[in-house]
């Protein structure tokens, strides 16, 4: 089971429930409906917990994230050396998975942030909302429409056309 | 007396005869829902409840045995019998194995790279059984991607050797003086220059 998010990088707001105050003496239901989820549903689930987790510290594994070493990029390597084209190539397709990874961690951001807000997240998250929004327009301008058979290659050309797109707004 | 007083009438008899035969069944099949004993009077006809002779008792017990008639589900029943024993034969290990793994070993935690370590390919994975996989019965990504560079190397040197035995044997056709397109002609010296003048005559 994965270990639950970092608890301080989405603070959530102070609670701001009133101390309890009560009048009469009939039993309170949502106590009752509490205290029954809690001994039945929660307990069991929790001691099972406790006892895998329990059993599994015997045997901790470990992983690790792995780095890769920059090479030589398409426009470095020469006419006809095919493997420095290769090399070239998977990196594009490493850069291009990070960059994927990238836009999906600002969109966990800025859903988290509308969770959170509520009604007037547009107010309040508008710095997320800011950087998803670049973050999208870049990625689209990048790799937009290169398809599902893109390539470092088809990337370059791609630079290429928006480079000469600029140059000729220019003028 | 109906058939005789239809003599008297006006329209014609066969006509007659079916609307009081159609009267007749109407008749009987009105008394067939109201049967009317002797000894019952119109009186007592609403207050006292009718016995009816054309219905059977019905007694909810076990009820009749049927044979019923319907074409053979065995075959039907025997593809579905055997389609579950081979799909839990090998379904039910993979499922202990699975969930024994999961549930005993665990999958691994994210871990810095300590310093001067550098990790075996399997240890980039997270679940046991994948690195199980890529340590038993996968070469590591390293190897693979040597492989393919191999491969292009091999291919590239293939292509260019290709290219330049074209440029040499365009040469050689050319100037003639290689080794190559040399077409074997009789000696010169078997020649016999006796009778000839010159050489070339």
């Amino acid at each position: 089971m994965p270990a639950d998010y970092d608890k301080d990088a989405y603070p959530e707001p102070p609670r701001k429930t009133p101390v309890v105050d009560k009048q009469t003496a009939l039993p309170n239901p949502a106590l009752i409906l509490t205290k029954v989820f809690y001994y039945a549903v929660d307990l069991p689930v929790t001691t099972f917990r406790d006892v895998v987790d329990s059993i599994r510290s015997k045997n901790k594994l470990v992983y690790y994230h792995q780095r890769f070493r920059r090479v030589p990029d398409l426009t470095e390597c020469q006419e006809g050396d095919y493997v420095c084209c290769y090399e070239a190539e998977m990196q594009w397709r490493r850069d291009y998975k990070v960059d994927q990874e990238i836009v999906k961690v600002v969109q966990e951001r800025m859903k988290a942030c509308q969770q959170r807000e509520g009604d007037s997240f547009l107010q309040n998250c508008a710095r997320e909302i800011q950087q998803f929004n670049d973050v999208t327009k870049n990625y689209q301008s990048r790799y937009g429409d290169l398809g599902a058979y893109a390539s470092g290659r088809k990337c370059l050309m791609k630079q290429k056309e928006r480079m000469m797109a600029a140059q000729a707004r220019a003028w | 007396m109906d058939e005789s007083a239809s003599a008297l009438l006006p329209c014609r008899p066969t006509v007659v005869m079916v609307g009081m035969s159609v009267l007749r069944s109407a008749a009987a099949f009105a008394a067939r829902l109201t049967p009317l004993k002797p000894g019952s009077s119109p009186a007592n006809l609403l207050t006292r409840a009718i016995p009816r002779t054309d219905k059977a008792a019905i007694r909810w017990g076990h009820g009749k045995k049927m044979f019923v008639i319907k074409p053979s589900d065995y075959y039907d029943r025997r593809f579905l019998r055997l389609l579950q024993y081979y799909v839990l034969l090998t379904g039910i290990p993979v499922a202990i194995i699975v969930t024994g793994v999961n549930l005993f070993i665990g999958e691994a935690e994210l871990a810095e790279i300590p310093e001067g370590y550098e990790p075996e390919h399997w240890e980039y994975y997270k679940h046991p059984i994948t690195r199980w996989i890529s340590r038993n019965l996968y070469d590591s990504p390293v190897k693979d991607y040597e492989k393919m560079m191999a491969a292009i190397q091999i291919e590239k040197e293939k292509a260019d050797m290709r290219l330049t035995q074209m440029e040499v044997r365009r040469h050689m056709r050319e100037s003639g003086d290689g080794p190559w397109f040399q077409i074997p002609t009789l000696n010169k010296d078997l020649i016999d220059n006796s009778p000839k003048a010159s050489p070339d005559n």
